[in-house]
């Protein structure tokens, strides 16, 4: 009998790194900025994808991933107004990359502006798998207490902005935007911080500039220095 | 619970590796899991020991070694570990921190018994 030991010293994901990677490339290249959203449930994901759209009708174009666990009803309420596919992990807790781009063929790969892809409510498990992401944002509603970058300092410090949401409630909750943005600030420092509430739309105008601005600085300026002035 | 599909993966390369290395019954596996890989390593221990079953026939042990999170100060280059989340660098306080250890799910090293010495397998 003979034993050996192998040494091998690399990253489990290095190849879905590298897929998304080169994913992210294609995309960034004819002129789409990928935006994965992350959130815990019921934060308000897709009402401020619908403010979004609305923001933008006629103006930017833009297409949503949605990733659900069983159900296709945030799909639906979307459908009206944007191109959008379901991606169903049939119970699984994050999406894939895999998954992503079977999304993408559904919808025809559309060279839309911005495409979101609307992650499964969860902050752990997504933050570990790149979707091919220019820009990671994470949600917080006001609803959810202050405490979470603490509890998921992966999430936080992979994303590079945080979208407190529900601003409207802020009067009833127990809940201080000045304490979440501390706390995340100390994990992210270059963290974006950004206040908004679908309902009265307040923050919407803010939050379509950031992506614009994001789309300016990742996709325009990269690979169009020459055009487009 | 993401674990098992992080497992499903580590094991896939771990028998690439030794099918590529000429084969063997495959005893240890070491992995290294960073406190910023959004791991839970009793979750994947679990996984591990479920999954293992099905793709080996033997016993095969994982040896998790658990790591601190470590960052470099991008503007003076101050190495440090991170402490309580604080991603600020203790030497100038002001520069954007780059991790260099912690945040991954590491397959450190295999330990393969074969019933022959390999000779000439590797190109
Ligand atoms: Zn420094």
């Amino acid at each position: 009998m003979n034993t050996r030991v192998l040494s091998v010293r690399r990253d489990i994901q290095a190849e879905q790194k590298a897929d998304a990677a080169a994913e992210r490339e294609r995309l960034g290249r004819r002129g789409t900025l990928v935006i994965n959203l992350l959130s815990s449930p019921g934060s308000g994901k897709t009402s401020l994808l619908e403010a979004t759209a609305r923001h933008w009708a006629g103006r930017r174009s833009m297409a949503v991933l949605v990733g659900d666990l069983e159900t296709d009803r945030d799909a639906q309420r979307l459908a009206p107004l944007v191109p959008v596919a379901q991606l169903t992990t049939g119970g699984a807790c994050h999406l894939e990359l895999p998954l992503v781009q079977r999304g993408l063929q559904a919808l025809g790969d559309p060279a839309v502006d911005f495409l979101f892809i609307e992650n499964v409510g969860n902050l752990v498990c997504p933050a570990s798998h790149d979707l091919a992401e220019h820009l990671r944002v994470v949600l917080i509603s006001t609803t959810e207490g202050d405490d979470k970058p603490g509890k998921y300092p992966k999430m936080f410090r992979t994303s590079q902005a945080m979208v407190v949401t529900k601003q409207d409630l802020l009067p009833h909750v127990p809940f201080s935007i000045e304490a979440v943005t501390e706390d995340a600030l100390k994990i992210q420092p270059e963290l974006n911080v950004l206040t908004t509430c679908a309902i009265d739309n307040s923050g919407i105008q803010e939050w379509c500039e950031f992506l614009e601005q994001q789309y300016q600085e990742k996709i325009e300026s990269v690979y169009e220095p020459a055009g487009n002035q | 619970m993401h674990e098992r599909s992080l497992v499903q993966t580590l094991l896939n390369q771990v028998q690439q590796i030794v099918a590529d290395d000429g084969g063997g019954v495959v005893k240890e596996i070491q992995v290294q899991v960073g406190d910023l890989s959004g791991v839970e390593p009793l979750l994947f221990e679990s996984a591990f020991t479920e999954l293992a079953r099905e793709w080996f026939p033997q016993e095969c042990r994982l040896v998790l070694d658990i790591v601190p999170v470590k960052a470099e100060c991008r503007l003076c280059g101050q190495c440090f570990e991170v402490q309580d989340n604080e991603f600020l660098c203790p030497a100038c306080g002001t520069g954007p921190v780059e991790v260099i250890q912690g945040d991954q799910v590491k397959l450190m090293s295999i330990t393969v018994d074969s019933e022959n010495s390999v000779s000439g397998a590797k190109s």
